[in-house]
């Protein structure tokens, strides 16, 4: 009779805990970890990592077969590759003659978000006149490399 | 006695452009080609209408111009915005 009766007791203690449980607001969830994502990869500092000239360039912007005498007519290409990621960098080419005389000026401001390739050119309807020509190229004003080449 | 020296070159009507695989960066001011007989103070009356106000051209142009007298046709100069 008396383990009857806790067994009832029992029962009712165990009834009683779960309506308490039941009657509770919703408690927050537990705080779940955070997920710790991966760090990102720092960006690459942007940079030129090569100039070349040439006589045409490829839709990469690229030169396939870089040259360094050219024709009096020919069409003359400066290829910049660059690697990194930048919001916005001036890159410029200044060709120069042999004279010091100032052929052309051209720039491009870019905001690459990995390597990428900027392209350069001139063209001279009457012939270049013969001679030793430069490319210089900046980037944000600051010297970037120069490269030579000749028209015979 | 025969002049021996060499004609200098003339390169006006050379041609030129560029194109980037990269994606072109916000505009900020504008660019100007000059042209013969110009003078950072012409460009500045041109822009701004104030001669006066030459030195923000040349300071947009520091990596281009070394001597605010000496511009040369051809040059592509950044004209901040006014």
């Amino acid at each position: 009779m008396l383990a009857h009766g806790r067994r009832w007791f029992v029962l009712a203690l165990g009834l009683a805990a779960a309506a308490s449980a039941g009657c509770k607001k919703d408690a927050p969830p537990p705080a779940q970890e955070e997920a710790s994502a991966p760090a990102p990869a720092p960006a690459a500092e942007f940079s030129v990592s090569s100039i070349e000239v040439g006589r045409g360039i490829g839709s990469d912007k690229r030169i396939a077969t870089p040259v360094t005498t050219f024709k009096p007519k020919d069409t003359i290409y400066v290829s910049v590759a660059t690697e990194g990621a930048a919001a916005s960098k001036t890159i410029a080419a200044r060709w120069t003659f042999e004279d010091g005389q100032v052929v052309k000026e051209g720039r491009e401001t870019i905001a690459p978000t990995g390597p990428a390739a900027t392209e350069f050119h001139i063209a001279k309807p009457s012939g270049w006149p013969a001679g030793k020509y430069k490319v210089e190229i900046s980037v944000d004003g600051a010297p970037a490399g120069s490269k030579d080449f000749e028209v015979k | 006695m025969a002049d021996t020296r060499k004609p200098k070159a003339d390169f006006s009507d050379v041609e030129s452009g560029s194109s980037s695989t990269a994606p072109e960066a916000p505009a900020g001011g504008r660019t100007y080609t000059v042209v013969k007989g110009d003078s950072l103070s012409k460009i500045a009356k041109r822009f701004y209408g104030d001669a006066q106000q030459w030195r923000r051209i040349y300071e947009a142009n520091r990596d281009q111009i070394q001597n605010a007298d000496l511009i040369h046709p051809g040059q592509t100069l950044r004209v901040p915005e006014a």
